[in-house]
């Protein structure tokens, strides 16, 4: 990398790359992955969304992950987001719940009430 | 956490936790040496001597609380199986995280769900480029660079058709080198069984 240009031209590529995979406008779905989170089993939780997924070929959705919340025993949790609607998050979300909130929330539209532990407001 | 692809996991969120865009990670068998170590490479903000010098202490993070477990942890497996983690960092040269264990030691954990690990990681950090060794216990080695599966004709593909992509390679070039997840120490064994 020689000039601004070079620089302008690698910023450039790296966010379209980061564009093609991330979000804009689509549902989505954060898994936390912090170290309680890593230790409570949130791998498997996210590989179970992206299996549920991966089945579920129609509906586009987009998987992220984020670090310790600071409610280390609800984890593994997993936080659904709707556009229009608002951010739901989920505790202690093992695979088969995981499974099930992929099917309910993200393909029915309906959240399952007995696992959320807060609703809040989408950003 | 009972195997080491857990405590990879949490490496590798530590390297992108510190704005890494390239992550390197490494795995060699060695039963001649009688060894396995793995070492996770980044390029992003590194540390100071004096972040170093506390990485292993379980109640310091250079996050916003109060505890940071996971490099501690990892130390505290390779210790338990004869082994030691090394750090290499500097600001802005990025940082290295080696662990070595003895490959026979009795309480040596498995290494566990290495393909499972590096596609969740893939999964949250769409931005970063992970590059991948695994060297075998038979000398068969197995590379995998996630650049792969964004470029040219394959950019456009999504992110689940890229997971999918990742995670099939990942477990097919594993298992031709010789990668066995539940291999450990006897120890583990017997503990996971109880």
């Amino acid at each position: 990398m020689k000039s601004i240009e070079d620089l302008e031209r690698v910023k450039k590529e790296t966010l379209e790359e980061i564009g093609l995979r991330q979000s804009s406008g689509r549902p989505r779905v954060v898994v936390g992955m912090g170290t309680c989170g890593i230790a409570a089993g949130a791998r498997e939780t996210m590989l179970a969304i992206i299996d549920e997924l991966k089945k579920r070929r129609k509906i586009d959705v987009s998987v992220s992950e984020t670090g310790c919340i600071g409610l280390c025993a609800k984890e593994p949790i997993v936080e659904v987001e709707v556009p229009g609607e608002q951010k739901v998050v989920y505790g202690n979300v093992d695979p088969n719940k995981a499974r099930q909130i992929v099917a309910s929330h993200l393909v029915n539209q309906r959240p399952v009430q007995d696992w959320i532990i807060n609703v809040r407001k989408s950003e | 956490m009972f195997d080491i692809s857990l405590h990879l996991l949490d490496l590798l969120e530590n390297a992108a936790d510190a704005g890494a865009r390239n992550v390197a990670l490494e795995i060699t068998e060695d039963p001649s040496a009688d060894s396995l170590t793995v070492s996770v490479s980044d390029d992003g903000r590194g540390m100071t001597s004096d972040e170093v010098r506390r990485a292993l202490d379980p109640f310091y993070s250079s996050k916003p609380k109060k505890v940071g477990l996971g490099l501690p942890m990892a130390a505290l497996a390779a210790r338990m199986a004869g082994g030691e983690v090394s750090l290499d960092s500097a600001p802005g040269k990025g940082t290295t995280v080696k662990v070595c264990f003895r490959l026979s030691h009795i309480d040596r954990q498995p290494l566990g769900d290495l393909g499972g690990t590096l596609v969740a990681f893939l999964a949250g950090h769409a931005g970063v480029r992970l590059t991948f060794r695994y060297k075998g216990p038979g000398g068969h080695e197995f590379s995998f660079d996630s650049a792969e599966g964004t470029s040219g004709a394959d950019a456009s593909r999504s992110q689940i058709a890229f997971l999918s992509w990742a995670e099939d390679k990942i477990r097919a070039g594993l298992a031709v080198a010789g990668f066995a997840p539940d291999r450990g120490g006897i120890g583990v064994e017997v503990h996971r069984g109880s």
